[in-house]
């Protein structure tokens, strides 16, 4: 792929005309998607995708044509000389950009990884082999994914990555355990305890139900469930574009009026490796941005085009300003200590369908999901009916943060959504006190 | 001679190379499908009378259904070339064959009917006879429409103008095509003072979903209509928070286009209940022995899947795997009656279903979705309904929207609440939500507005499945009323 796309991009530089730029933005899988339910496959899909997106610039106006590639450069390149002319006749009839960005050349890189994983034939037999004591649904995913930011103006950067993910959940009829496997080096050992792990916990919800009054407990979060709530938190509340227009669930932060915990600190932090460092533009991000440090708003993500309206500094986040690998810092709470700190309360492995109900005040409502238990002088007395959460971020996060885990997870992201999403979080548990129930 | 767009010279330069290619492999399989989605969408935002996004997507490729041994697996590829469709049937011949041994069911030719026509939507003139500069030019207008005051600090218009064509041929002989035109738009206004921020928009982001021609850019009435949701964004601004208190509500059709969708269609899906998606988007407190017994809601509850209705967002003549759309109520008289599950599902499930097998796109899977859902209208005027309530709220257009696994405990928001006292409306309040259990709520459905008074919005964003995909989908609805409701404010 990687010398598809760049003679690709020499071809089409080369058809431009004075006062034209031209960047090129591509988005290429080749993948393996198997479904599985009661431990058996439900649909198996191998997808061979490859997105370009064109970017065309002339006279301060800016147009951006996505179309597929077919791999054969005569039918390729017919269609996007086609885009390219239809771009100079339509874009004359449109008004200059405000924030209008000509492209430069941010460098050259290349990328490549490649994980240790079995070959896609043997995870039917693998995952049913594994699992046939029990009920899984989930789904495997696997294969190459690349990403290139080109332009004219001689820009190449090219990451490729190879990995997987195994997201799934175990069923002992209503009840349910979720697992993940995802590593550098598939080991059968690995995948094996963490399968173990997972029915283990399933067993767990053997024991008698409680039902719990809706009102304030206090609660352990796992890794899955913070995922859940920052996952919600980083979508849009970090951009500095959609704080601007008025989407500001962090206004009090960034106005100072309010703080957070002073244990409670994000950043984006590309060292993680899941993520190529160059965004859409090519632009390089630095290795971190410092988000929120020791509950205080340090910076937004923010995008050279944000930059340019609002006449700000761009840290190089991507046009969307969601982040890309982001990191909660670790805390000092010991895994063996977390029942026990916890006491008495709900001990929450997922949550789910998490939105903000109020954005002024980053109030936020989910739902309990998955192995979720009640918890009784230290220990796990059974799992608890779902229950609906209506809380705000400033709470979970601020005074009522007790303490985060010494130990973190590394979740790959497994959005599948047209296409496979690239990118990482990671995340330790957290102790937090008074978590508001309503239903 | 006029120069073809690139969204209609694409299917011409693939569509024979895609009927040789069919024709090389359809005999490689117990059961060989080919399916061509070519699909130009125009997506464009100008805010505060700038250009903000201008996207243009030309998204071509193939899906090849493979059966083997009664199991149906998936290859699908965008290089439409004679070595990329040997690749994409190679590769899933393999790994069909592979996971045919661990099938979860194993089907028979009953699932992909020999279905032949063709469908094309309503509309009076082709979207491809839309320029971009009538699509900005018109949104630039309606955006600076929405810039009523100076606290308008985001004035947005946007529109997704779709052209979307399916061809579907099998070795069960099924051949048929289908050709949409859809529009997906959104106008809103941000107002802002001081510390407060609101947002009102025109029936919710981008809740305007149909399917239609170029006729849909009316620029009189939709000026007339963001003037309006400029002034209620101003006007929220000093508005009352949501009183927290049980009483009666009236949701507009703009929110309960929400309330249908998931409280109604996501736990009626046959996969979900057979239990496919639980891993991600959930199970069903619905259960198989529900279906023909289950007091679902009021006894004027009448709820249909319509794929068969004009100009709704998720029409069409088959599903995408042929199965002839037809009108089928879900819910008659308060009765659960079926549910929204594919031929597959049918298969499995041994229950009724409907004709909702249907992918975001090429390069995913065929899974049950929601189409048209749709709640029938009742008898009373809104006038009537209102006067009928000693207190109450109103409330517009879905902002917030979160409900459990089971799709039983829900908590919605809406961007714009009216106060209802002794039967008149007395003010505005802002931060309007409620909270509700699925069955209790719909069976406290008291009064719905007739059925002229219904009005057809929808979403392009459904998602499911695994690996994820979108889906659109339409919802049609009188103006209903619940007693007894949980609401709360900001």
């Amino acid at each position: 792929m990687k010398n598809y796309i760049k003679k690709f991009s020499e071809d089409l530089f080369a058809t431009l005309k004075p006062q034209e730029q031209l960047g090129l933005f591509l988005h290429s899988e080749d993948s393996t998607f198997i479904r599985f339910s009661q431990s058996k496959v439900r649909q198996n899909t191998s997808v061979h995708q490859h997105e370009v997106t064109l970017q065309f610039n002339k006279e301060q106006r800016t147009l951006k044509m996505r179309f597929n590639l077919t791999l054969d450069l005569a039918h390729d390149m017919q269609s996007a000389t086609h885009l390219i002319e239809d771009a100079r006749k339509q874009l004359m009839q449109m008004d200059p950009h405000p924030q209008f960005i000509a492209f430069k050349n941010n460098g050259q890189s290349e990328t490549f990884k490649k994980v240790d994983r079995p070959a896609d034939s043997e995870i039917p037999g693998l995952i049913y082999d594994t699992y046939k004591d029990t009920d899984l649904a989930g789904f495997w995913c696997s294969g190459p994914l690349r990403q290139a930011s080109i332009n004219s103006e001689g820009q190449f950067h090219f990451f490729e990555t190879d990995y997987f993910f195994l997201d799934y959940s175990l069923y002992n009829g209503p009840k349910a355990a979720k697992g993940y496997y995802s590593a550098e080096t598939f080991s059968m050992a690995e995948f094996e305890a963490q399968a173990q792990a997972t029915k283990n916990k399933l067993n767990l919800l053997n024991r008698p139900t409680q039902t719990i009054p809706r009102g304030l407990h206090n609660v352990y979060l796992e890794p899955m469930a913070m995922a859940e709530i920052v996952g919600t938190l980083s979508y849009q509340s970090l951009s500095q574009g959609a704080f601007n227009k008025g989407y500001a669930p962090l206004k009090k932060l960034k106005d100072k009026e309010l703080k957070l915990s002073p244990l409670f600190s994000l950043t984006e932090n590309f060292d993680l490796g899941y993520s190529p460092l160059f965004n859409s533009m090519g632009e390089l991000s630095p290795n971190k941005i410092e988000l929120i440090k020791n509950g205080e708003l340090k910076s937004m993500l923010t995008s050279t085009t944000t930059a340019k309206e609002y006449n700000i500094e761009t840290n190089f986040a991507d046009i969307s300003e969601m982040p890309r690998s982001l990191e909660v810092r670790a805390g000092t709470l010991e895994n063996k200590d977390i029942l026990s700190k916890l006491g008495q309360g709900l001990y929450l492995s997922n949550l789910h369908y998490i939105n903000y109900s109020d954005v002024q005040t980053a109030r936020m409502t989910g739902m309990t999901r998955f192995a979720c238990f009640y918890v009784d002088k230290g220990e796990i007395v059974g799992p608890i009916q779902d229950l609906r959460f209506d809380e705000s971020i400033y709470n979970v996060f601020g005074d009522n943060l007790i303490e985060l885990t010494k130990e973190s997870s590394v979740y790959v992201s497994t959005m599948t959504y047209l296409k496979r999403d690239l990118g990482a979080f990671k995340t330790p548990g957290a102790l937090i006190k008074n978590f508001n129930f309503t239903l | 001679m006029q120069t073809l767009s690139l969204s209609q010279e694409l299917p011409k330069r693939f569509t024979s190379f895609f009927e040789q290619q069919f024709n090389n492999y359809k005999n490689k399989a117990d059961f060989v499908a080919f399916k061509m989605i070519s699909e130009t969408t125009r997506d464009f935002t100008v805010r505060n009378g700038n250009p903000d996004i201008m996207h243009t997507f030309h998204d071509i490729g193939v899906l090849i259904e493979i059966m083997k041994d009664g199991h149906i697996g998936y290859g699908a590829t965008c290089e439409l070339t004679v070595d990329g469709i040997a690749r994409a049937f190679t590769t899933a011949e393999k790994m069909t064959g592979i996971s045919s041994k661990y099938p979860v069911a194993k089907f028979d030719m009953s699932v992909r009917p020999k279905s032949i026509g063709q469908f094309k939507s309503q509309r009076q003139t082709g979207l491809d006879q839309l320029s971009a500069a009538e699509i900005y030019d018109f949104l630039k207008k309606t955006s600076l429409k929405l810039k009523v005051s100076d606290k308008i600090i985001t004035a947005s218009a946007e529109a997704m103008v779709i052209e979307c064509r399916q061809k579907y041929l099998s070795s069960q002989g099924a051949n048929f095509e289908q050709d949409f035109n859809i529009i997906v738009s959104a106008f809103s206004a941000t107002a802002q003072d001081g510390n407060e921020t609101q947002t009102r928009s025109l029936h919710g982001g981008r809740g305007i979903c149909l399917q239609i021609g170029s006729e849909f850019f009316n620029l009189d009435n939709t000026l007339a209509d963001c003037e309006q949701t400029s002034r209620e964004a101003l006007e929220l601004l000093t508005a009352p928070n949501c009183p927290t208190e049980t009483c009666d509500v009236i949701l507009a059709p703009d929110q309960m286009l929400l309330q249908i969708h998931e409280s109604i269609g996501h736990p009626l899906e046959l996969d979900r209940i057979l239990g496919d998606e639980r891993n991600f988007a959930g199970w069903s407190f619905v259960q198989p022995q529900d279906f023909g017994n289950l007091e679902y809601g009021s006894k004027m509850m009448n709820v249909v899947f319509d794929p068969t209705a004009s100009n709704e967002m998720a029409s069409y003549a088959f599903d995408e795997v042929g199965n002839p759309a037809q009108k089928k109520y879900l819910i008659k008289d308060g009765i659960l009656q079926a549910g929204l599950g594919s031929l597959e599902s049918q298969f499995r499930s041994k229950l009724s279903g409907v004709a909702n097998s249907r992918s975001s796109s090429w390069n995913r899977a065929p899974i049950d979705r929601m189409a048209n859902i749709n709640l029938e209208g009742g008898s009373h005027t809104l006038d009537q309904m209102i006067s009928s309530i000693e207190n109450g709220v109103i409330m517009y257009a879905n902002r917030s929207w979160s409900i459990d696994d089971y799709r039983r405990k829900f908590q919605f928001g809406c961007e714009l609440g009216k106060q209802v006292k002794n039967g008149k409306i007395v003010g505005t309040v802002k931060n309007p939500n409620y909270r509700g259990i699925t069955v209790p709520f719909w069976k406290s459905l008291t009064a719905m507005t007739g059925p002229d008074t219904c009005e057809t919005y929808g979403s392009p964003y459904c998602g499911k499945g695994e690996p994820s995909q979108i889906i659109r989908v339409g919802h049609s609805s009188p103006y209903a009323l619940f007693k007894n409701i949980e609401i709360f404010g900001g």
